[in-house]
């Protein structure tokens, strides 16, 4: 099976400033695939190397095995793109700049228009055919740039930031509408800065940062990989926290034991399969347990951990990456992350 | 894949021709009201008024010796125009992207906005036509068209050549004001000194001789000699010179496409 997207080590430079470098990622055909990063992390530059819209400075980048410069027409043609900013033909009316784009890519003036009728019915906008793209509001224009996406029938469908200053209801309508078209064997890549929308949508994320690939997993992995915090409240609480270390069991996952508020915090990876074995050790300890809470690490935090920034650590976050596992970095911020230092 | 990359492409240019040819003919009063009103005026000051003390010019009234000339002055300019304009806003409100994230091959993208533009000036230059042969036939006699192959023939060179050189503007400006002082201060000069208004043979041997750099001097004479059948430089040789510099502007532009020019970050 052919991959969706093979880049390797893609870099791109404006002037002095390196949006990528180096990129490797492989999109399996089929895949809900979600790149994420903060503003300025790269993704947008990444996104427009594909379709031809930035020139990489270095690197290969493949589209169903095209490459996309020396087979642009094969590689673009695969491709549905609703970019982040707003970049549509003012002079027609919708519908007619439905058509066009789907005529670019070949498809001839007849089947053209039914394509344009159906995309638009697809997003719920096929009563503004006949308006121009600048009169339609906010949430409309962001259904419209999917629709175009849409009418040329792409196999590799990609959203960036769809879903930038939109509200919940068409949030989750364009979510449903992808989930569907996922279903039925289109690649999408969607990148965002929000959280939540890679955690309910995707099967793979990347993480990218400053312009390198943090890591690549599942977003249940990468949620596995921060620190829960599980919280008993004990009937007669222990003066100090070291106490009741000594009768936890010797887990490598446990991170850390404190006392907050009487209450017995534990932080540590995979909390709700620690959180058993803590209640069988405390009750052989002889104490008595009113309530227990897991508070389970989100994704966000994850991410936030992976993506912060130290002031002047740039350097050494360069090196640590240099030729290292996707999941190098991760080992680096785990230490002192979670809720210990918010 | 939509379709085999043949037909893709004669498609995708055929589309994209359509849209930048809609987009001016769906406009009448911008596209055709200026250069009605600016021609009628042209040939009702030029030609009537300063014709009657000018008389005849290389043996013709002096509003048929100018017909031809105000032709080229338009189709040229709204070619260069039409084809600077589209690529430019295009740029500018990036909606150019939907053409450059096709699978559309340079030479179709180039295609397209030349022939639209050159389309443009064609109509254009019709329209002056019309106008100048109105007036003409009203004060004199019928406009000859005497060697009409010829006039074909360099209609469509010159507006090809400017269109295509009007992409370039396109790509090279970063301001509408760059299309502005591309217009006033490059096109116009060379057309009024390209021998519209007067005869060579009115001219000192050296500005003569200096005239003969400009090109818009061999499009004018080309022009007026497929209407009058009168030229004062050999219209195959003015002929073949402009087809060479046409092939010449639309290499570039493909070059620039493909390079990314203007287009590409
Ligand atoms: N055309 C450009 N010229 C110069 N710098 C740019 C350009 N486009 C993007 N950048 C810079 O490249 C970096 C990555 O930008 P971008 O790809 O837009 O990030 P993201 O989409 O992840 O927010 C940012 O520092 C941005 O300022
Ligand atoms: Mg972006």
């Amino acid at each position: 099976m052919t991959n969706a997207l093979e880049v390797e080590d893609l870099r791109k430079s404006y002037g002095d400033l390196d949006a990528l470098k180096g990129v490797s990622l492989t999109v399996p055909e089929g895949s809900f695939f979600g790149l994420l990063g903060p503003n300025g992390a790269g993704k947008t530059t990444f996104i427009n190397v594909l379709v031809g819209l930035v020139r990489a400075s270095g690197g290969d980048a493949r589209v169903f095995g095209h490459d996309v410069e020396d087979d642009y027409r094969k590689a673009r043609d695969r491709i549905g793109l609703a970019p982040q900013e707003f970049n549509v033909d003012r002079f027609f009316p919708i519908h007619e700049v439905l058509e066009h784009k789907a005529g670019y890519h070949g498809v001839p003036h007849d089947v053209a228009a039914e394509r344009a009728e159906r995309a638009l019915k697809q997003v719920g906008i096929y009563d503004k055919r006949d308006t121009r793209f600048d009169w339609l509001s906010g949430g409309m224009k962001r259904r419209f740039m999917l629709a175009r996406a849409l009418v040329t029938d792409p196999d590799l469908l990609i959203l960036d930031e769809p879903s930038a200053g939109v509200d919940v209801q068409l949030r989750r309508d364009l979510w449903d509408l992808v989930t569907e078209l996922n279903e039925r064997g289109t690649t999408v890549l969607l990148t965002t800065h929000y959280i939540e929308e890679a955690e309910r949508l995707c099967d793979e994320v990347a993480i990218l940062d400053r312009g390198r690939v943090v890591t690549v997993a599942s977003p249940e992995d990468l949620m596995d990989r921060g620190t829960d915090r599980v919280v008993v409240t004990l009937r007669d609480p222990p003066a100090s926290a070291a106490s009741l270390s000594a009768v936890l069991p010797g887990d490598d996952r446990i991170e850390d034991v404190s006392l907050e508020e009487g209450r017995l915090v534990v932080t540590a990876r995979q909390g709700g399969l620690v959180a058993p074995d803590l209640v069988r050790e405390l009750d052989r300890a002889g104490h008595e347990i009113l309530d227990m809470e897991i508070k389970r690490t989100s994704l966000e935090e994850v991410f936030v951990d992976m993506t912060r920034h130290d002031e002047g650590d740039e350097d050494g976050r360069d090196d640590a990456n240099e030729g290292a596992p996707d999941d190098a970095p991760l080992e680096t911020a785990a230490p002192g992350g979670g809720e210990g230092s918010r | 894949m939509n379709g085999d990359a043949g037909a893709v492409d004669l498609t995708g240019f055929l589309t994209l021709t359509r849209r930048e040819v809609l987009r001016f003919l769906r406009r009448p009063a911008n596209t055709f009201a200026p250069p009605f009103i600016t021609n009628v005026l042209y040939f009702s000051v030029f030609g009537v008024i300063l014709g009657e003390r000018v008389g005849t010019i290389t043996g013709v009234p002096y509003i048929l010796f100018i017909l031809p000339g105000l032709v080229v002055l338009g189709a040229v300019s709204n070619s260069f125009e039409n084809a600077s304009f589209s690529i430019f806003h295009g740029r500018w409100n990036e909606y150019i992207h939907e053409v450059l994230t096709s699978p559309l091959s340079y030479a179709g993208m180039v295609g397209a906005y030349v022939l639209s533009a050159a389309t443009r000036g064609l109509l254009v230059g019709g329209l002056i036509a019309a106008i100048g042969w109105a007036i003409v036939s009203a004060l004199f006699r019928p406009v000859p068209v005497e060697k009409p192959a010829y006039l074909l023939a360099f209609m469509l060179v010159i507006t090809l050549l400017f269109a295509s050189l009007g992409v370039i503007g396109g790509l090279a400006a970063s301001d509408f004001d760059d299309l502005t002082v591309m217009n006033q201060f490059i096109l116009r000069p060379l057309v009024f000194f390209g021998a519209v208004f007067y005869s060579l043979e009115d001219l000192t041997p050296l500005l003569r001789d200096v005239s003969l750099l400009n090109p818009m001097v061999y499009m004018v004479n080309g022009v007026r000699y497929g209407f009058l059948g009168v030229a004062e430089v050999d219209p195959r040789l003015s002929l073949a010179v402009l087809a060479g510099m046409t092939a010449a502007a639309v290499g570039i532009d493909v070059l620039l496409f493909k390079r990314g020019y203007g287009l590409t970050d």
